[in-house]
């Protein structure tokens, strides 16, 4: 075993078991969503640093480069934790525009009463 | 208890042809303490209710029942509600069923779900379906099995207003009070419910389609 998968192990599982112990012990900010975006990040860095040899039979059956796959990899994360950030953002302010109008509307039938 | 701090809490987006006959039911079954909250209509319901003597409250722009609701539930905590109903805006629910739902907050439970599935009578197939798919998403984001986690007509305890605190603004509401009830430990109950689909109820723009299932779904696994 290298250090690389040695390193990618520890990572990996480490990150795994933060987010199975947080979601099921129900901790602030371990949603079932930042549990389930976990599993499918971690969980096929996790497996492939054990088995190594996995990565080549799939590159092999699916007949692609080894470069090429990693490439996709790593690309496919970027584009999820941005597509992460995105909704997050818009959430953030839906959130806000709903508490605004509730306000506006309160603030309005108080002045009545 | 007496009915002076049992508020009814009706949510409401464009139910112009039917709103004030519910408040004249809900009246008619001994309940005057009733709060609208019109969630940016386009139609008539807001001039129509504003002739009414209820207690009116208006979102400038849509923002969902879940959003509605909580905004009637933070005034009628302001007017020192000890109890809140919760009843839909197109007259499916029956406020007969209410005096059964304060049987059982008396009974010191803080919240009583209505359920529409222990007698399904009259209730298409497909929202049976949708039902039963909606509480199991339920029962695995948020943690709790119930028979509705859909439905509208709920009784809610001092405690449980207090306690309860929701974020999501659309039907996904619905199902968050279950995560709610979970997270702080309530003590609830499921009684059943009558529920009458009219034309009205069922050929609604806004209501809970497919499409509007898959979204709800997602938000809920988003907003947890």
């Amino acid at each position: 075993m290298t250090i690389y998968q040695i390193v990618l192990i520890v990572i990996s599982f480490s990150f795994l078991f933060f987010a199975f112990k947080g979601f099921i012990e129900k901790e602030k900010g371990y949603s079932f969503f930042i549990f389930l975006t976990s599993l499918i990040i971690w969980s096929p860095i996790f497996i492939l640093s054990v088995f190594p040899n996995l990565a080549q039979i799939i590159t092999k059956k699916l007949g692609m480069g080894e470069n090429l796959n990693t490439l996709i990899f790593i690309g496919f994360i970027f584009v999820f934790l941005i597509l992460f950030k995105l909704i997050n953002k818009i959430q953030e302010l839906e959130k806000n525009i709903t508490e605004l109008v509730r306000k506006d509307s309160l603030n309005n039938w108080k002045k009545k009463f | 208890m007496s009915n002076n701090r049992i508020w009814i809490v009706i949510p409401v987006f464009n139910e112009a042809n039917v709103i004030l006959k519910v408040i004249q039911e809900i009246k008619k079954a001994g309940y005057q303490n009733i709060i609208v909250v019109d969630d940016g209509s386009s139609d008539d319901s807001f001039h129509k209710l504003k002739k009414t003597n209820v207690v009116l409250l208006r979102h400038k722009i849509n923002r969902g029942k879940g959003a509605a609701v909580k905004t009637g539930i933070e005034a009628i905590k302001i007017l020192g509600a000890d109890i809140a109903i919760t009843v839909d805006g197109d007259g499916q629910h029956n406020p007969n069923d209410i005096k059964n739902m304060l049987e059982k907050i008396n009974q010191n439970y803080d919240v009583v779900l209505g359920t529409r599935l222990t007698n399904p009578q009259g209730m298409p197939w497909y929202k049976i379906i949708a039902n039963y798919i909606g509480n199991f998403f339920t029962w695995i984001i948020y943690g709790l099995w119930v028979t509705d986690s859909q439905s509208g007509f709920r009784a809610y305890s001092k405690n449980a207003l207090k306690k309860i605190d929701t974020q999501t603004d659309r039907y996904e509401y619905d199902s968050e009070i279950i995560k709610e009830i979970y997270r702080n430990k309530l003590k609830y109950t499921e009684i059943p419910i009558e529920v009458r689909y009219t034309d009205h109820s069922m050929n609604k723009k806004q209501k809970q389609g497919f499409i509007n299932g898959i979204k709800t779904i997602l938000k809920m696994i988003l907003s947890n």
